[in-house]
């Protein structure tokens, strides 16, 4: 590999790792405070894209104002789903994952209704041209999700581990009942961590509509390697699906790279077994006492 | 303070507690003592709202909590140290303590109470940011306690603080207990299979056999009463 393919590769690598990380973090959160996984994380991703298409591609809005709007769209998206079908089925885990898993059905159908459902929708890329590094040639707009990546994560873990609610979120995952003991509400730390699962969903997907195929089912792909990724991580861990995030990004684009998509999804799902085995737990998960 | 009267509690068909009625009076300890599945423990899980009564009732200066929410009867001042400490074993020692304070707004008040907790806990203080998941079981016994007394509580349930420890641990707990009720006068309902330590702190108890209360008395009184002595004191 020469060396301008290879800091190429470096580069794409760390764009792939920064967004699954904002995808998978989301994820991981609503998990831990939940139990319940949401099947329809896939398409708050593809709300996101679409919010940007409708505000940028379609109304004219700059894109930083596009980007913006995704966070409150499809954070209200989540808590919507927390009270509407989390809150709900939250005695019986089958039925919440019948109900995300449909909800996944009907966002798609929906955005399917009002946008098309064929044609892919073009969002036209708003920073045109390209980093040139070393030979290497890196488009700016991919460039750009590396520090809106830092910066989500960053405010992130700050109100985790700073902010009071942050932390009776933390502890809320932890133990629930106890956390109820202290007079943390359930109700509102579930939405609260629903929320900005949804909200986390919604700016990857926002931030990758100009250079990725604007459809309905552009969820799919995604929910797949965001369960990858936080399996890998530890389910609950959010520094561990930091971590699982950029090795996969890693992962993914060098055997892309090097051969082909398919191999590199294999791949993935390879390196997340091969960690299973020696850490069922996960990278950074802790084992239940 | 507290009153119970005619509680049931079930778990499926299963009644753990079988119509139990006590009082709890300001400025006492209360013990509830009894062998394992006696329903101790489903008790006050009832008292705190974690497992709603069937039938029954509790009030709680005067108002009914039974069928509120755990949240909200924390707020009305009843804290409660779990069986088993229950830290937030990713959560450092500060945190577990804040965790406790958090319907609590006043800065202030809240690190003056911290203060305080601390000259009980010394060894808090010191670990203050270690992660509570790494302590031994009887610092984690005091970090449960402290997290409860964070709250600021006018009544304080402690489920068996000394399970598991060594009987120095014990000693140390007991004595922490018996300073909290001695100069702050705290009401302290103490669940104890360890009857020996909980007869010595109390002043009141109830003996709990197969969900129901089979006698109760003075505690010094207990302490001398052949038939505690033989079955709970091994003497």
């Amino acid at each position: 590999m020469e060396i301008g393919l290879l800091i190429q590769t470096i580069a794409n690598s760390i764009a792939a790792g920064s967004i699954y990380a904002v995808i998978a973090v989301g994820l991981a959160m609503a998990f831990g405070v939940m139990k319940m996984a949401n099947f329809a994380h896939g398409e708050f991703f593809m709300c996101g894209a679409y919010v940007v298409y409708v505000f940028y591609a379609l109304l004219g809005w700059p894109f930083p104002a596009a980007v913006l709007m995704s966070i409150p769209i499809v954070g209200a998206m989540g808590v919507v789903t927390e009270r509407l079908i989390f809150r709900p089925t939250r005695s019986n885990v089958l039925a919440g994952f019948m109900a995300t898993a449909g909800l996944a059905f009907v966002l798609q159908v929906l955005v399917g209704q009002m946008w098309g459902v064929g044609l892919m929708r073009s969002v036209p890329t708003p920073y045109m041209g390209a980093a040139d590094i070393a030979g290497a040639k890196i488009g700016w707009q991919r460039v750009l999700v590396i520090p809106a990546a830092i910066v989500m994560l960053s405010a992130l873990w700050f109100f985790l581990y700073r902010v009071k609610h942050g932390k009776a979120l933390r502890a809320c995952a932890q133990d629930p009942d106890t956390a109820r003991l202290q007079g943390i509400g359930i109700n509102r730390m579930t939405m609260l961590a629903m929320g900005i699962s949804g909200a986390s969903a919604g700016l990857a997907g926002a931030l990758l509509a100009p250079i990725h195929p604007v459809t309905p089912y552009m969820g799919h792909g995604v929910i797949l390697t965001a369960f990858i990724v936080v399996v890998m991580g530890g389910m609950e861990s959010i520094a561990g699906a930091v971590l699982a995030a950029i090795l996969l990004g890693f992962v993914h684009t060098f055997v892309t790279t090097l051969s082909d998509a398919v191999t590199a999804q294999m791949v993935g799902v390879a390196c997340m077994a091969a960690v299973l085995v020696v850490r069922p737990q996960g990278l950074l998960g802790r084992v239940k006492a | 303070m507290l009153k119970l009267d005619d509680v049931v509690v079930h778990y499926g068909t299963v009644a753990a507690v079988k119509g139990i009625s006590f009082e709890v009076d300001e400025n006492e300890i209360v013990t509830l003592i009894g062998s394992n599945g006696a329903g101790k423990t489903t008790t006050l899980a009832a008292i705190t709202g974690l497992h709603q009564p069937s039938t029954g009732t509790i009030s709680f200066e005067g108002d009914r909590i039974d069928h509120l929410a755990p949240e909200k009867i924390n707020a009305l001042g009843i804290a409660m140290v779990p069986e088993g400490r229950r830290v937030f074993p990713q959560m450092t020692v500060l945190e577990n303590m804040e965790m406790g304070a958090y319907l609590r707004t006043n800065a202030a008040r809240i690190r003056h109470d911290m203060e305080e907790i601390y000259h009980h806990f010394p060894i808090l203080k010191e670990r203050r940011s270690q992660l509570a998941g790494t302590m031994s079981g009887g610092q984690q016994q005091m970090v449960a306690m402290a997290r409860a007394l964070m709250s600021g509580p006018k009544l304080l349930l402690l489920d068996e603080p000394s399970l598991g420890l060594s009987p120095i641990m014990t000693q140390e707990i007991a004595k922490i207990i018996r300073d909290l009720h001695r100069e702050h006068g705290r009401t302290i309902v103490l669940v104890e299979q360890n009857a020996r330590m909980a007869l010595q702190l109390a002043d009141h108890a109830f003996v709990m056999e197969t969900g129901k209360i089979a006698f109760g008395g003075k505690a010094d009184d207990l302490r001398h009463d052949a038939k505690i002595q033989e079955t709970y004191l091994g003497v």
